[in-house]
C-alpha cells in the first residue's frame, strides 16, 4: 500500500514536472544557441510567454477548414502528452511502466505525427501539403530505424519497456560496448528528426518552403497553435528524457524508494541541461539539409542500427 | 480421396471428433460432401459474415453472382474433406470471374487465369499424398503457391490491384476483405493441421520473405496511387504480408518448438486477419460511395468531402486508423504483436536468422511509416482540403444502405480497438488447435489505460484553456501560403494552389519508389515475372504462326530430316 502510494505520488511528481518545465527546456536551448553565436537571446521564459500570448489571443478558423480542423492539434497534443508521461524522467517504476512499451510509444509517436500532417492537409495550401509529403518521407526511414534500434536495447535488457530497460541499464551491468555507440548515433538521428531540429528540419526557419514541422501549423492560430507548439516542447523533453533514460541511467531514483529520489530529482535536471547544451553546439555547427538528403541520412541511421544489432548477435555467439 | 477424418490414415491428418461431421449425399459419387466446423473455420466465418451482411445491405443482395459468390466462400471454409474444399473455393473464383466481368473486362482475363494457376497448384497438392517428408513438402510449396496466388501474396501479387478495384464496392469489399482470408484459411489449415507432422523451418521461411516484400510493396503502391479502389488494394496486399509474415513466424517457431514465439505470431496473424476483415470492406464501401456521388474515386478529382459528407467521412477516418495500424485504431493489437513476434524471433536462434530478422523488422518499420501515409493521404487529400472539382464540390451525403453496412462494421471495429486483449481470449481455441502446445501471454498494450491518461490530460488542459484562454473562434479567409483571394469563378480557390495526390506522394516516390518498383512505378511483380511470361508467350505464339505458315517443302523437309535422324539414331544403337 505505501509502495503504491509512493509510486503514486513519484507519477504525480513526474507528470507535473515534465509540463512544467516542457518549454524551460526549449528556452535553454534557445538560449545557449543564442550564446554559443555570441548573441544574447531570448530569455530563459520566452516560450511560456509565447504560450501564454497564444492562450490570449483569438483563434481563427479559416473558411476552406472542414469540422474536424480542431480535431488534428487535439489529437497531436494528446498523443505527445500520453507519450511524455510514459517516458521516465526522475525514477523508474511509475505507475505508467506496465504501459510503457517502446512499441506503444512508436504508436503514439505515429498517431501524433498523423495528427499533424491531416492538420497540415486540411485547408488545402500549398505548404502544408508539401511539408505533409516530407513528414511523410521522413517518418518511413525514422521509423524502420528506431524499430532496429530498439531491437538492440530490448535483447540487452531482456524487456520492451522503456521502464524495463532503464532499471536493466541502470543496475549498470550492461557495460560499454560498440552496438550501444551505434545505437546511440542511430537514436540521435531519429531524435534530431522526430523533434524536427537541425540537420533535418529548421525551427527557428522562416522560408516556409524548407519547413517540415512548422510549415504544418502555419493555419493554425490561438488556442490550437498554443497546443501545437506545446506538442512541440513536450517531444523535445520526451526524447531528452528517453536518450537520458536509456543512456544515461546513473543516479535514476526508484519510485518505490523514497531516499532515493533527492538524487534523481537534482541529476535529471542536469542531464537535461547537458543535452540541451549538446544539442545548441551541434545545431550551430551543423547546416540544414536539403530534404532528399535526409532520408540517406536516415538510412544510414536504420543501417547503423542494423550494424548494432549485427555486432550483438556476435557478442553473444562468441560468449556463449 | 482424403478427408479429414480419423479413418484417414496419413502422418498429417487431424482426427476430427465425428460427431461433428455432416454427411450429404451429394457430390462425388461413393463420397458425398463433408461438412465440418471447428474453432479455425468458425473464426473465419465469423470474419466472413459482417462483410456479407454489409454488402449485402449496401446494395448487393439483388445479384445472383454475389450470393454464389459468398456461398462459395462458406463452403470452402465448411468443408470437411478435400474435394468440398476445392469445389467451394473454385465456386468462388468463379462467381468472382464472373463479377470482376461484369466490372471490366481486362483484368478479369488476368484474373481468371491466375485463379486456373492458382487451381493447377491447389488441386494436386490437397490429393498428394501425405506419406513421405519429401511429398508433404511438395504439397507446402503447391499449397503456398496456389494460395499466395490467390491471396495477393508476392510476387504473384500483381493482379490484385487490377481486379479487385473493378467490380462493384460491394463485391470489391468481400473480394478484399473475404475472398484472401480464404486462401488464407486453405494456407493456414494445411501448413498449421493437415501437413503439420512433416513441418519444416523453412516452410516458415518461405511465408516470412514472401509477406516481407508483400508489405513493402504493397505498403509503397498504396501511397503511390492515385485512384481510391486501386489504393485500398494495394494496401490489402501490405496487410495480406502482415498475416502471412506471423504465420511465417509461426510455423518456423512450431517446426523448432518455441511455444511462447508460436503463439504470439499466430495471435498477431489472426487478430490482423479480423481486424482487416473489418475496416477494408468498410474502406472499399465508403469508395464505392465516392464512386456514387461524386463520379469518381481519384484522388486528384476529389478533395474537401468531409464537409458535404460528414457521415462518411468520419467512418472513412475510422476504417483509415484501422489502416494506418495506429494505436487506438484496429490495427494497431495485430501490428504490436506482430513486431513483439519479430523481436522474439530475433533474440534466439542461429546468427544468420538473427540477422534476417533484423531486416525483417526494418521492412516492417518501413512498411507501418508507409501505410500510415497512405491512410492519411487518403483521408487528407480526399476528405479534407477544398473541392478539386465541381463534383466533389457537389457531393452530397452517403445512401442510407451503404452507411448502415460501414456503421456496423464500424461497430464492430469498436472491440477490436479498445478490448484486443478479451478480443485474443476468444482467439484462444483457434490458436491451440493450430499449435496445441502454444504458450499464450497477456497483451501487453492496454488502450484503455492509455485512454484514461489521455481522458485525464484533455480534462485538465481543457479547464486551463477554458479558464484562462480567449473563448469561441472566428471564422476568416484562409492564409492559404499568401495566394490572393481567387476570382468569383472558382469558389473553392484555385485547385492548383492545392497539393494533389501525386505531389503528396512525389518526396516518397523520387526517394523510395525508384529503388523498389520499375520505370514509371510499375509493379517489380509484373517486370520480373508477367513480362518475361508475355514475351515468352509472344515468342510461343510467333514460333506456332511460322509452323502453320509452312510450305509444303518445308514440312516434307521436316518429317524427311526427322525420318534420317531416326534412322540414324536406330543404326548407331544397333551397331553400338
Amino acid at each position: 500500500m505505501l509502495t503504491f502510494a509512493l509510486r503514486l505520488i513519484a507519477t504525480l511528481l513526474h507528470a507535473a514536472l515534465v509540463f512544467a518545465l516542457a518549454p524551460l527546456l526549449m528556452g535553454a536551448v534557445n538560449k545557449f544557441r543564442a550564446w554559443a553565436l555570441g548573441r544574447r537571446g531570448p530569455p530563459f521564459l520566452q516560450p511560456y510567454f509565447n504560450l501564454y500570448k497564444h492562450l490570449r489571443k483569438t483563434t481563427l478558423v479559416p473558411e476552406t477548414a472542414t469540422e474536424l480542423f480542431a480535431l488534428w492539434p487535439v489529437t497531436a497534443f494528446l498523443a505527445t502528452a500520453t507519450a511524455a508521461l510514459l517516458v521516465p524522467s526522475f525514477c523508474t517504476g511509475l505507475l505508467t511502466a506496465p504501459a510503457s512499451d517502446f512499441i506503444t510509444l512508436i504508436g503514439l509517436f505515429a498517431l501524433a505525427r498523423a495528427a499533424a500532417m491531416l492538420g497540415g492537409l486540411e485547408t488545402g495550401f500549398g505548404f502544408g501539403g508539401a511539408a505533409a509529403g516530407r513528414e511523410a518521407l521522413f517518418s518511413v526511414f525514422a521509423e524502420a530505424a528506431l524499430l532496429v534500434v530498439i531491437l538492440g536495447f530490448a535483447l540487452l535488457a531482456h524487456s520492451i519497456t522503456i521502464n524495463g530497460i532503464a532499471v536493466a541499464f541502470a543496475a549498470g551491468h550492461i557495460g560499454i560496448s560498440v552496438s550501444l555507440g551505434f545505437a546511440l548515433a542511430a537514436l540521435l538521428a531519429v531524435a534530431l528528426t522526430e523533434t524536427g531540429r537541425i540537420p533535418t528540419d529548421n525551427p527557428a526557419g522562416h522560408l516556409e518552403l524548407a519547413m517540415v514541422h512548422e510549415a504544418l501549423s502555419l493555419e493554425y492560430s490561438g488556442r490550437f497553435l498554443l497546443l501545437l507548439e506545446y506538442a512541440g516542447m513536450l517531444r523535445l523533453l520526451l526524447w531528452m528524457n528517453l536518450i537520458g533514460t536509456i543512456f544515461l541511467p546513473f543516479g535514476m531514483a526508484r519510485a518505490d524508494d523514497i531516499l532515493s529520489w533527492p538524487l534523481g530529482l537534482i541529476l535529471w535536471p542536469l542531464k537535461l541541461g547537458v543535452m540541451a547544451a549538446l544539442l545548441a553546439l551541434f545545431e550551430i555547427s551543423t547546416a540544414k539539409m536539403r530534404v532528399f538528403r535526409v532520408p540517406e541520412f536516415l538510412g544510414a541511421a536504420m543501417l547503423l542500427g542494423i550494424l548494432a544489432g549485427i555486432f550483438l548477435f556476435v557478442a553473444s555467439r562468441i560468449g556463449t | 480421396m482424403r478427408r479429414w477424418l480419423p479413418d484417414d490414415s496419413g502422418p498429417g491428418c487431424y482426427p476430427y471428433p465425428v460427431t461433428n461431421d455432416l454427411a450429404l449425399m451429394v457430390g462425388l459419387p461413393g463420397q458425398g460432401v463433408h461438412l465440418h466446423l471447428d474453432a479455425l473455420s468458425l473464426l473465419f466465418l465469423c470474419i466472413l459474415a459482417p462483410q456479407i451482411l454489409a454488402s449485402a445491405v449496401a446494395g448487393m443482395r439483388a445479384s445472383v453472382t454475389f450470393w454464389v459468390f459468398c456461398a462459395g466462400m462458406v463452403l470452402a471454409l465448411a468443408a470437411g474433406d478435400a474435394f468440398t474444399l476445392i469445389f467451394g473455393f473454385e465456386l468462388m473464383s468463379a462467381a468472382s470471374w464472373l463479377l470482376v466481368l461484369r466490372g471490366d473486362q481486362k483484368p478479369a482475363t488476368f484474373y481468371i487465369a491466375i485463379a486456373i494457376f492458382s487451381a493447377a497448384c491447389l488441386i494436386p497438392a490437397v490429393f498428394l499424398p501425405a506419406s513421405s517428408p519429401v511429398s508433404c513438402s511438395i504439397a507446402f510449396i503447391l499449397i503456398a503457391l496456389g494460395t499466395g496466388a490467390k491471396a495477393g501474396l508476392a510476387p504473384l501479387h500483381s493482379w490484385l490491384p487490377k481486379a479487385h478495384p473493378a467490380p462493384p464496392a460491394g463485391v470489391s469489399a468481400i473480394m478484399s476483405g473475404g475472398m484472401v482470408k480464404i486462401a488464407l484459411y486453405v494456407l493456414i489449415r494445411y501448413s498449421f493441421i493437415i501437413l503439420t507432422g512433416a513441418a519444416q523451418p523453412w516452410w516458415g521461411v518461405v511465408l516470412i520473405i514472401a509477406g516481407v516484400a508483400s508489405v513493402v510493396i504493397g505498403a509503397l503502391r498504396a501511397v503511390l496511387e492515385t485512384e481510391m479502389k486501386t489504393m485500398l488494394a494495394c494496401s490489402t496486399i501490405e496487410h495480406v504480408g502482415l498475416i502471412t509474415v506471423g504465420l511465417g513466424i509461426a510455423l518456423r517457431a512450431k517446426a523448432m518448438g518455441d511455444p511462447a514465439l508460436t503463439a504470439v505470431a499466430l495471435q498477431a496473424a489472426l487478430l490482423c486477419a479480423v481486424a482487416h476483415g473489418l475496416f477494408k470492406p468498410l474502406l472499399f464501401l465508403g469508395a464505392g460511395e465516392v464512386k456514387h456521388s461524386t463520379g469518381t474515386t481519384s484522388l486528384n478529382w476529389l478533395g474537401g468531402l468531409m464537409r458535404g459528407q460528414p457521415r462518411l467521412g468520419g467512418l472513412m477516418l475510422l476504417g483509415a486508423a484501422g489502416m494506418a495500424a495506429i494505436p487506438f485504431g484496429p490495427g494497431f493489437a495485430p501490428e504490436f504483436l506482430l513486431l513483439h513476434a519479430v523481436i522474439g524471433a530475433a533474440a534466439t536462434g542461429g546468427i544468420l536468422a538473427r540477422i534476417g530478422f533484423t531486416f525483417v523488422l526494418a521492412a516492417l518499420g518501413l512498411g507501418a511509416a508507409l501505410a500510415l501515409g497512405a491512410a492519411v493521404r487518403l483521408i487528407g487529400i480526399g476528405f479534407l482540403g477544398r473541392p478539386r472539382s465541381l463534383h466533389a464540390a457537389s457531393a452530397e451525403d452517403a445512401r442510407p444502405g451503404p452507411l448502415f453496412g460501414m456503421g456496423l462494421l464500424a461497430v464492430l471495429m469498436l472491440p477490436v480497438a479498445l478490448l484486443p486483449g478479451q478480443v485474443l481470449a476468444a482467439l484462444v481455441p483457434v490458436v491451440s488447435q493450430l499449435a496445441p502446445q502454444a504458450d499464450m501471454h497477456p497483451l501487453a498494450y492496454t488502450p484503455l489505460p492509455l485512454l484514461l491518461l489521455a481522458f485525464l490530460i484533455a480534462t485538465a488542459t481543457g479547464f486551463v484553456l477554458h479558464r484562462f484562454g480567449v473563448r469561441g473562434t472566428r471564422e476568416v479567409a484562409p492564409w492559404n501560403g499568401g495566394f490572393g483571394r481567387a476570382p468569383a469563378w472558382l469558389p473553392f480557390g484555385d485547385p492548383t494552389t492545392q497539393p494533389s495526390a501525386t505531389g503528396f506522394a512525389q518526396p516518397i516516390s523520387r526517394a523510395i519508389a525508384k529503388a523498389v518498383l520499375g520505370k514509371n512505378g510499375t509493379d517489380p511483380a509484373d517486370a520480373w515475372l508477367i513480362a518475361p511470361i508475355q514475351r515468352l508467350h509472344l515468342r510461343g505464339v510467333r514460333l506456332a504462326e511460322r509452323i502453320r505458315r509452312a510450305t509444303i517443302r518445308q514440312r516434307l523437309g521436316v518429317v524427311f530430316a526427322a525420318l534420317v535422324l531416326f534412322l540414324a539414331a536406330l543404326g548407331l544403337a544397333e551397331g553400338g
